[in-house]
């Protein structure tokens, strides 16, 4: 469910990181979803697996804000209406609540394709046994 | 053309096998290991270890923290439960898929008293093990999702088991009218209570945080060289807390008895339970080794096919009964207990006549060459039991974390050789002047009640 993205790339870097804020800044105010009273995560496409597990895995509150603010957004969107200005979500308030739990999930899907793909190798000792008495 | 390797290969065959030979033993040869278990400290962390000849290993972490011990109810069930999934360096598959490979064998169970987590592998992967064990113990990730996808299912259906079985019924009431709380609390939960109203992965997470503490736990090794044991246990148990998050005192109080009657109503078969009070573990306070040769003398299960047994209850249990005496030890106490099953009319009829053999026990009317036979059946039964590797970790286990001495077999099966008839009859007199615990689940009509057996309640 994650794009290839350059963030983690600036990040590292502490000057680009500093240069590149501002412009993160305005590009996510005029997506124009903080408006709608949405955070980032609540648009990401949830019709797959991974994300359909994390959206079981919230807590019980987390999993209720969430349908509140979409169901918030629809109503907005359908009568052209924006948030008043106090109501817009902040950018401290835009975190990724979900994203952490699809990068665990996907990593425990690839784990399991792994294990699933596995090559068994003897251990030497055993390899050699074995050999020996012919089977 | 005939190839070298064609050629050859029947010598080469039997050059092999003459080689091989000397280095393998048959199953039925004796073993050289005892009975006796070394102790001994690591870090803080006890455990204990014998090099039982073999090519496995039994490997168990034995907790403080059976139902006994837990500060709110069903905490040692999810905790048990918990037991192997993901931890911070690895997650539950790869555990799983894992010890398969090293094709051992891993679970989790809990009685009154422990927790035992417990590893079946071959010798050589003893490293592998105590780490996985230690990482259980100190890194496993309490994950709200995980208590609701994988733990709370199988405590609720432990709860249904429990609601369906009888005698688990009413051994659990037996012990509930016995000792109250501490040793009296159920192993598995008898109400969705629990569970609903007291349970959730933070607070397992906490309870973890006193089970796996070092003064809480012991290390016990059935099969392991006791030099590497110790190296490994020193090496990984390092990060497991040194001393408990918080200090509950709950069941560290001497459990004392009390005795009762209790009788429930239910459609799903008939069972009735008749407790006395009765011996603690050999490492505990209260050892009387002739109530082992009480149970059993009194017995109820015959050791021999097609014939009663020479037991006193294989002997009077009605037909369509099954009758069964157990000396149930825990570290400070014990509950010497009847359990018999079947129709109502032959349980109510065998609960008659196992309070009448006692009363016969009591008064002397049995011969000697009984009391040597059920001190023969008890010193077996003792033997057995320590050569079963799982109880006899347990033990072990729990003799190390209360009293910090192994349970030792042979000094027990020494205590029960050193019964006389004479202690016998006292022990039984003496457990029909204290307060029985009777409890009655099943057809409550024809069930009776204590009085009308004659037992003090």
């Amino acid at each position: 469910m994650s794009a290839p993205s350059l963030a983690p790339f600036i990040k590292k870097r502490p000057w680009l990181s500093r240069w590149m804020k501002p412009l993160s800044e305005y590009y996510c105010h005029a997506a124009g979803y903080r408006q709608l009273g949405l955070r980032a995560d609540d648009l990401l496409p949830e019709e797959n697996d991974v994300v359909q597990t994390a959206l079981k895995r919230l807590r019980p509150q987390e999993a209720y804000d969430r349908v509140f603010r979409l169901r918030r957004a629809v109503q907005l969107s359908m009568s052209h209406q924006l948030l008043p200005k106090e109501e817009w979500v902040k950018p401290e308030e835009d975190v990724p609540y979900l994203q952490v739990m699809i990068t665990d999930i996907e990593a425990e899907m690839a784990e399991r394709e792994d294990l699933e793909s596995m090559i068994i190798q003897k251990r030497q000792k055993n390899a050699a046994q074995s050999a020996q008495s012919g089977h | 053309m005939l190839s070298r390797s064609t050629a050859c290969r029947g010598a080469q065959r039997a050059a092999r096998q003459q080689a091989v030979r000397p280095a393998q033993r048959g199953l039925a040869s004796p073993a050289s290991g005892s009975f006796q278990y070394q102790s001994g400290e690591a870090q803080g962390v006890k455990y204990a270890s014998r090099d039982f000849a073999g090519p496995t290993t039994t490997l168990a972490l034995v907790a403080k923290a059976g139902t006994r011990f837990q500060p709110l109810p069903g905490l040692t069930e999810g905790l048990a439960n918990f037991a192997f999934r993901g931890t911070e360096r690895r997650s539950t598959l790869r555990i799983v898929r894992e010890s398969e490979l090293l094709g051992a064998s891993l679970t989790a169970h809990h009685s009154r008293e422990n927790l035992v987590l417990e590893a079946k592998f071959l010798r050589d992967d003893l490293p592998y093990f105590v780490e996985l064990l230690g990482e259980v113990a100190s890194s496993t990730k309490y994950l709200p999702h995980v208590y609701a996808e994988e733990v709370l299912p199988m405590i609720h259906f432990a709860h249904k088991r429990f609601l369906a079985s009888v005698t688990d019924m009413a051994t659990q009431s037996a012990h509930a009218l016995a000792f109250h709380r501490g040793l009296g609390v159920p192993t598995a939960s008898s109400a969705p209570t629990p569970y609903t109203k007291y349970l959730d992965a933070e607070t397992i997470e906490w309870y973890s945080k006193m089970a796996y503490a070092k003064p809480n736990f012991a290390v016990v090794a059935n099969g392991a060289d006791h030099g590497e044991f110790s190296k490994w246990v020193g090496e990984f148990f390092e990060n497991v807390p040194s001393a408990p998050i918080e200090q509950t005192g709950v069941g560290a109080d001497q459990s004392k008895y009390y005795g009762g009657e209790e009788r429930i109503a239910h459609d799903g078969g008939n069972a009735m339970v008749i407790a006395f009070p009765g011996s603690s573990s050999s490492t505990g306070k209260f050892y009387k080794p002739e109530l082992a040769v009480l149970s059993s003398l009194l017995g109820g299960q015959p050791a021999v096919k097609w014939s009663a047994g020479f037991t006193k209850l294989g002997q009077a249990a009605a037909p369509g009964a099954k009758v069964k005496t157990t000396s149930a030890i825990y570290s400070d106490a014990g509950l010497l207990y009847t359990t018999i099953t079947g129709s109502a009319k032959a349980v109510a009829e065998t609960a008659k006549a196992s309070v009448d053999a006692l009363k016969k026990i009591a008064a002397g009317e049995i011969s000697s060459e009984e009391v040597a036979k059920a001190k023969a059946a008890a010193k077996f039964k003792e033997l057995e039991h320590g050569q079963d590797i799982r109880a006899g970790l347990e033990l072990t286990g729990n003799g190390l974390i209360h009293n910090t001495q192994p349970y030792q077999i042979d000094e027990v099966a020494k205590a029960i050789d050193g019964v006389s008839e004479e202690a016998v009859k006292k022990a039984a007199k003496e457990l029909l002047e204290s307060n029985a615990s009777v409890s009655s689940v099943g057809d409550l009509f024809v069930l009776p009640y204590a009085a009308e057996l004659g037992l003090k309640v």
